[in-house]
């Protein structure tokens, strides 16, 4: 069998090989990585040129240019739309609802943190709450120096609410021994904890309206204070009582004797909270007397009245509070 | 021998033995002549296979996928090949190659096998022999095992990132568990969520492959097929499969071979050997033997080719997978077929989000580490990213794409074997299709004729629309008569209702032809033969190369009996004396010889198998009506007949293939005939059918117009090319490289299985992609090798079923087209349905960076990025589907498999860089306007994140004064998750709107696909069923919204909608331009 040969193919086979020379050696791994990022034969840098790169990096520029300007234009629109004062959903149709919770101060350093601990004979462990609770109850200090919010502030009472536009004050120095001279009770071993109602706008309380018809779950104590304070005067009932307890059985006899000052709740002419200029929330120290040392306690306490609900876990109508004094 | 070949490559050194073309493998010849082009055989390679053992070096060796290109550059994404055959199975092979029971003596033979002639193989030995080899049956491929199989569906892909994100979460959770008292069970539940993602999406493509591979088992249940054996002097008929080494078993027409025989007793037999060589015509077989090679030899007949004709006895030689038909089998399933076209483009885009989420995931837990945080939230932020980037519904959107794609085909009457095989043909450039049954009928059909001393094309189509000729004419009268007389072929009973065409015949191929042919020129040829009742007849044998019969006239006036007479044209010619022409005889002379020569060279140049036609009127007087006539000693004239005409057939093309081969030329797709039949019959049939087109010459015809020697003419002259095997295999891959590459219009003619495997690495090599198609043994190596096998269903063998990937039930070329146009769609609407499925990556994964690097709260959380992905994102992917094309996709070439892929830059800069910013300002906008309306404006929400996320405080001061509560926070928070999920919705109807075009307009291309008007529908309907369903805040954390919150996002969907339009606007508008080099996916 003779090879069919083909003798001009001289061209074609050159051709052929040119081929085969085009394509270069396969390259290592390495040399592939350092051609991409710079490929001298093109001036191809990452797979393109200068101008191939200016080209494209305008051309994103000017698209995020305008999707920028397309977000500014919307949300300065949107932003108009809003009242500075007032939030667009209040109460029921805002996600923040009509139930209030509880804060407590001070709060511990640490973010995710709730419990207060510190040394009673230890000046340096205790200065921390000190100072953070000072800071905080900086803004209720009545001076009549300043200006603004302080014009605002009126001494109101149940029987006279704030005009509108006011708002009531807040005076700490009822709260005594829980005041700064006395460095809040706590070189004392007998640490104030300062609690306050969640601020939801145009929120009122629905007041318990007799001292007869109070909640099973209130504590005895509770229950016993609100009929001597509303015998003694019915605008009494116009109040978000106060409730705090040890959570557990133990915690319970561990926290020891409580008093609550000024109030054992908030008085009901603070209420409701529209975003007045220099509005205070109302306060009320809870002071523990005799806390037993060396242990932590889990508190947990409750605000009292017709329309905030309860519950523990989801921190609905209550605050949960540790501490720990050595 | 193979030495030289194996000491470089021996890639084309292929099985010398095991060549099975037609007659030129008398010798072992070896292919040493070929240079290797792939110098990566080791010289370890060559100490373990060190010896010139030609089929093991070839089946190891480069036939494999060795995972490189022609230039030696390593393929991408192509895993490296593993598996090995054993040496051991292979040797086996190769040794039964070497058969001898063709040359022994049938005596030595008998003893060899201790059976007998005539009473074959005892029951006991029968039985012992079965215990040793097993039964008769081919191995069917081994199986990957179902567990192996769904595990591959439960760990493949992105399965393994969403694992490791659900074991960090169970890490996360129980790390949690043990420090915390009260730990959050959101890690656990995401955990458990994305393991069941993982498992439910695992547990669905294993379906729906399970599926896929059960349309196949039909296939597998054949009906058994018997065999008449002789044991003990008995004659029993057995299951083929217990058919034994020594067996005597009996074969008449219409059988199957049960095995590989060796005849020893015949009558007239003959066996169509066309499913194992390609040869068309059935070739006689009978006890002398003629030649060394065992294929050559008359007396072996092969396992599962068929009796045509006659009866014989012989001794099963070989068994099961030892047989021929077995070692190609075995051949073919020894080739590694790598990855299909798409599963490639599928796992270069997994790689590259894959190496996009581990990216930002590692960034951003080393930067969650530098500003600070915990470990374990870098942690949980680490599965957030990656729950963002990793599309979790899109492996099974595609999967279902392909599933729609391969159900619309086989309604068409393509069956897609493997589920990924539906796009190949949509990337495939070069079809290697065999001639025999694929491009042609496998049907003999009469094609020619010459009486009257002119060439009459006779009616060759399926549907009759061809040429009519004049059938009053005294020549064609006495040429039909011939035809119809000297016929043995008869219609098999109960086809009445059956085409004549399509009917059944028993008997010669060219018998059944002309009777055909007959039938449909004169009407009811059995009344005609009955009419002229046969008296005698001399059958046709190879060393007379005619067959004769006498008859008796239904004249009346004309009593004379009718010597009838066909035969090889130039045998029969001898005999004549006269000749017939216009109605009278005439004398034989040198002029009307030159005529008659001329006619047989036109025909036989068009390759068709010419048959000449003799009659005589026996004088009444010498041979009356009763005349003894004896066939064994002629009494009567065999000499002085007058010739009458000639007829010429042809297994004729399908009459859709030119026009299903001029498709594929429009759509850039190169069409090579392979084939195992002769060059001339190749080249007549490839110039009807339009793979050699008209006006494009051969080297050959090009030296016969210039009139100078083939090897004086410039091959680049020509653009069509007629390979012959044993040409092919003398040419080195180079050349054949460059025949495959200058030569437009191919056609391989006497090619063995071995060499289609060689043209098909050829155009692989060369960087095409492949489909093949066959229907016979011989064709399933190529099937197998190539990207996409495509089978005959029904005139296909089972081993070229199982070794395609395709299978046209119809038996039609035509369905390729179908099957390219289809392919090509799904090729386009998976470049679509990606696109849109990414885009929403960039608004699911920004939120984690702002809230890792701005500390906002989080605006879209895990849960809603998986509602996302896997609930509202995939019906709309999976719609794009049905959409229809943009523009004629079959005018266009095919795809570039290394430039154009199916994620390409250009489609990550746009889903990502552009409609993706869009959508994830979009989310953004939603939530600060959530956050602002209920109390926290923008600017409070930067860095408010450490608060926001505390348990222990109850009492986050908004921009309005107002105190929330951790709960209240939270609730606002997943508010805004909602938020963002419904924006995401809204701005997705735009984009699923701009995803339908590439190029068009949508005022163009309309909003007709229906599937996608109710894919819009239905991500609407489902966003708004997860918000709003009550319980689904304790499920999901999704909240309900007001209505104005879905209503922020609308700018930004109409923006996304107009700068689409606008693009593609400018696309139209410059073609070719920056643009559409940058932005055209």
């Amino acid at each position: 069998m003779t090879v069919k040969k083909r003798p001009s193919d001289l061209t074609s086979l050159e051709r052929f090989n040119l081929y085969y020379r085009e394509k270069e050696p396969p390259l290592t791994g390495g040399q592939k990585v350092k051609r991409f990022i710079w490929n001298p034969k093109t001036r191809q840098f990452c797979g393109r040129t200068g101008a191939s790169w200016s080209k494209i990096m305008l051309f994103y520029f000017t698209f995020y240019a305008a999707l920028a300007i397309l977000v500014a234009i919307c949300m300065w629109t949107f932003l108009q739309l809003l009242d500075a004062r007032e939030p667009k959903w209040q109460l029921e149709s805002s996600i923040i609802g009509t139930n209030p919770g509880l804060g407590f101060r001070p709060m511990p350093p640490e973010v995710a943190s709730s419990v207060i601990w510190y040394k009673g004979n230890d000046p340096g462990s205790y200065q921390f709450w000190i100072s953070e609770l000072s800071s905080f109850l900086q803004k209720y200090k009545r001076d009549a120096n300043k200006s603004g919010a302080g014009q605002n502030i009126h001494n109101c009472d149940f029987k006279l609410p704030p005009p509108a536009g006011k708002v009531c004050d807040v005076d700490v120095s009822l709260c005594s021994p829980c005041v700064e001279d006395n460095g809040f009770a706590y070189q004392k071993s007998t640490p104030c904890i300062f609690l306050k109602l969640n601020k939801i706008y145009g929120w009122k309380p629905e007041f318990y309206n007799s001292s007869d018809n109070l909640p099973s779950a209130m504590p005895d104590d509770l229950k016993e204070h609100i009929k001597n304070m509303t015998a003694y005067n019915k605008n009494y009932l116009n109040m978000v009582w106060v409730s705090c307890q040890g959570e557990n059985p133990a915690d319970r006899e561990n926290i020891g004797p409580i008093q609550y000052l000024p109030h054992r709740g908030f008085p009901g002419y603070y209420f409701p909270y529209t975003n007045q200029e220099g509005y205070l929330s109302p306060l009320v120290a809870v002071h523990l007397q005799r806390p037993k040392t060396g242990m932590l306690i889990n508190i947990e306490c409750r605000a009292w009245a017709n329309n905030i609900k309860y519950d523990r876990v989801e921190g609905m109508g209550s605050v949960h509070i540790e501490i720990m004094v050595e | 021998m193979c030495s030289g070949a194996v000491l470089h490559g021996g890639a084309r050194c292929l099985a010398s033995i095991l060549s099975l073309s037609g007659s030129h493998t008398t010798s072992s010849v070896q292919l040493s002549a070929i240079e290797p082009v792939i110098p990566n055989r080791t010289v370890e390679q060559l100490v373990k296979h060190g010896r010139t053992d030609s089929y093991r070096v070839a089946t190891i060796g480069p036939i494999k996928d060795d995972n490189r290109t022609a230039d030696g550059q390593y393929k991408t994404r192509r895993k490296p090949p593993v598996k090995k055959r054993k040496p051991g199975d292979l040797d086996d092979l190769k040794q039964e190659l070497d058969i001898d029971y063709h040359k022994v003596t049938p005596e030595e033979l008998y003893q060899r096998f201790q059976t007998h002639p005539e009473n074959g193989l005892s029951h006991a030995k029968a039985k012992e022999n079965l215990e040793r080899d097993g039964p008769n049956a081919l191995t069917p491929p081994k199986q990957t095992p179902e567990w192996v199989k769904f595990c591959k569906n439960l760990f493949g892909g992105f399965a393994l990132l969403l694992w490791i994100g659900a074991i960090l979460c169970f890490i996360a959770y129980g790390i949690q568990a043990s420090t915390v008292e009260e730990p959050s069970d959101d890690n656990l539940y995401l955990g458990i969520v994305l393991a069941a993602v993982v498992i439910v999406t695992g547990i669905f493509s294993y379906y729906q492959e399970s599926k896929s591979s059960k349309i196949m088992e039909s296939f597998k249940n054949m009906v058994p097929q018997f065999a008449t054996v002789v044991r003990e002097g008995e004659k029993l008929t057995l299951r083929a499969e217990d058919l034994v080494l020594g067996d005597i078993v009996e074969v008449k027409f219409g059988d199957r071979i049960p095995a590989d025989i060796r005849i020893i007793e015949s009558r007239g037999f003959k066996v169509d050997n066309s499913s194992l060589t390609g040869e068309s015509e059935p070739q006689s077989r009978g006890p002398e033997f003629t030649n060394e090679n065992p294929l050559e030899t008359k007396n072996l007949a092969f396992f599962s080719t068929n009796a045509v004709e006659g009866t014989a006895k012989g001794v099963v030689i070989c068994c099961g997978d030892n047989t021929v038909m077995g070692r190609i089998a075995g051949l073919a399933s020894g080739l590694d077929t790598g990855e299909t076209p798409i599963a490639k483009e599928i796992h270069h885009f997994i790689h590259l989000i894959t190496g996009v989420a581990v990216f930002l995931g590692v960034t951003f837990f080393l930067i969650a580490f530098i500003l600070g945080y915990h470990w374990l939230d870098a942690v949980i932020f680490l599965i957030g990213i990656i729950v963002a980037n990793v599309p979790e519904g899109l492996l099974a959107t595609v999967t279902v794409c392909l599933t729609l794609t391969a159900k619309r085909m086989a309604s068409k009457n393509c069956l897609v074997k493997n589920l990924e095989a539906v796009e190949t043909l949509g990337s495939t450039s070069t079809i290697c299709s065999d001639k025999t049954g694929t491009l042609t009928q496998n049907r003999m059909t009469v094609a020619h004729m010459w009486f009257d001393n002119q060439i009459i094309e006779a009616d060759t189509t399926e549907d009759q629309s061809g040429v009519q000729y004049d059938r009053t004419s005294p020549g064609f009268k006495a040429l039909a008569k011939i035809a119809t007389l000297c016929n043995r072929a008869e219609f098999k009973g109960g086809q009445d209702g059956v085409p004549i065409l399509k009917k059944e015949v028993a008997g010669d191929a060219s018998e059944a032809a002309l009777l055909k042919c007959m039938e449909l020129a004169l009407g009811d040829v059995m009344s005609i033969r009955k009419r002229n009742k046969k008296v005698c007849e001399i059958p046709f044998n190879s060393t007379n190369k005619y067959q004769v019969s006498i008859h008796e006239s239904d004249d009346p006036s004309d009593p004379r009996h009718l010597l009838v007479m066909k035969g090889a044209p130039e045998r029969i010619l001898e005999r004549c004396s006269t000749i017939f022409i216009g109605g009278k005889e005439k004398i034989l002379d040198e002029e009307m010889k030159e005529a008659f020569n001329n006619a047989y060279l036109e025909l036989g140049g068009l390759g068709e198998r010419v048959l000449g036609f003799c009659d005589l009127q026996l004088p009444s007087d010498k041979y009356p009506i009763g005349y003894k006539f004896n066939t064994d000693d002629p009494n009567f004239p065999l000499e002085n007949l007058r010739f009458v005409g000639l007829m010429s057939m042809i297994d004729p093309p399908r009459a859709a293939v030119p026009d299903a081969v001029a498709k594929c030329r429009s759509a850039g797709i190169k069409v090579i005939m392979v084939t195992g039949d002769h060059p001339i019959t190749a080249k007549a049939i490839a110039k009807s059918v339009g793979i050699i087109s008209e006006g494009n010459e051969t080297v050959e015809d090009i030296a016969a117009r210039l009139n100078i020697p083939v090897s004086e003419v410039n091959p680049r002259e020509a653009k069509a090319a007629v390979v012959h095997g044993t040409e092919l295999r003398e040419l080195n891959s180079d050349q054949l490289d460059e025949i495959l590459k200058f030569h437009t219009e191919i056609v391989f003619a006497r090619t063995s299985p071995q060499q289609k495997l060689i043209i098909v690495e050829g155009c692989q090599r060369l960087g095409a992609i492949v489909a093949v198609t066959g229907d016979g043994v011989n064709d399933s190596p190529a099937l197998k090798k190539a990207d996409i096998g495509v089978a005959m269903g029904i005139a296909g063998s089972d081993v070229s079923k199982q070794a395609a990937d395709m299978i046209l039930l119809d038996d039609n070329f035509a369905s390729i087209v179908t099957g390219v146009e289809e392919g090509r769609l799904i090729f386009d609407n998976l470049k679509k349905s990606i696109a849109y499925t990414l885009t929403s990556n960039i608004p699911e994964i920004s939120p984690f960076l702002a809230f890792i690097l701005c500390d906002i709260p989080l605006p879209l959380g895990t849960v809603t990025i998986l509602c996302i992905d896997l609930g509202t994102d995939m019906v709309p992917a999976i719609s794009l589907a049905y959409e229809a094309p943009e523009s004629d996709i079959m005018k266009r070439q095919p795809r570039d498999p290394y430039r154009d892929n199916l994620v390409n830059r250009r489609l990550i800069s746009m889903a990502y860089g552009q409609i993706g910013m869009i959508q994830a300002a979009a989310g953004f906008f939603v939530y600060f306007v959530i956050m602002a309306e209920n109390g926290f404006l923008p600017t409070k929400l930067f860095g408010i994140r450490k608060q926001w996320d505390s348990k222990a405080i109850n009492d986050l001061t908004d921009s309005y004064g107002q105190e929330w509560t951790y709960r209240d926070r939270k609730a606002l928070e997943y508010t805004c998750h909602t938020a963002f999920f419904v924006s995401i919705v809204v701005v997705q109807w735009a984009d699923l709107i701009i995803c339908k075009t590439r190029r068009n307009s949508i005022v163009h291309q309309g909003m007709r696909n229906w599937a996608l008007n109710f894919g819009l529908i239905f991500e609407t309907a489902l966003a708004a069923f997860l918000s709003y369903t009550p319980g689904m805040d304790k499920g999901l954390r999704m909240y309900p919204l007001k209505f104005v919150w879905w209503l922020p996002a609308i700018p930004f969907m109409l923006s996304i909608f107009i700068y689409d339009e606008i693009r593609r606007f400018y696309l139209r508008r410059n073609p070719g331009g920056w643009l559409e080099q940058e932005t055209y996916y």
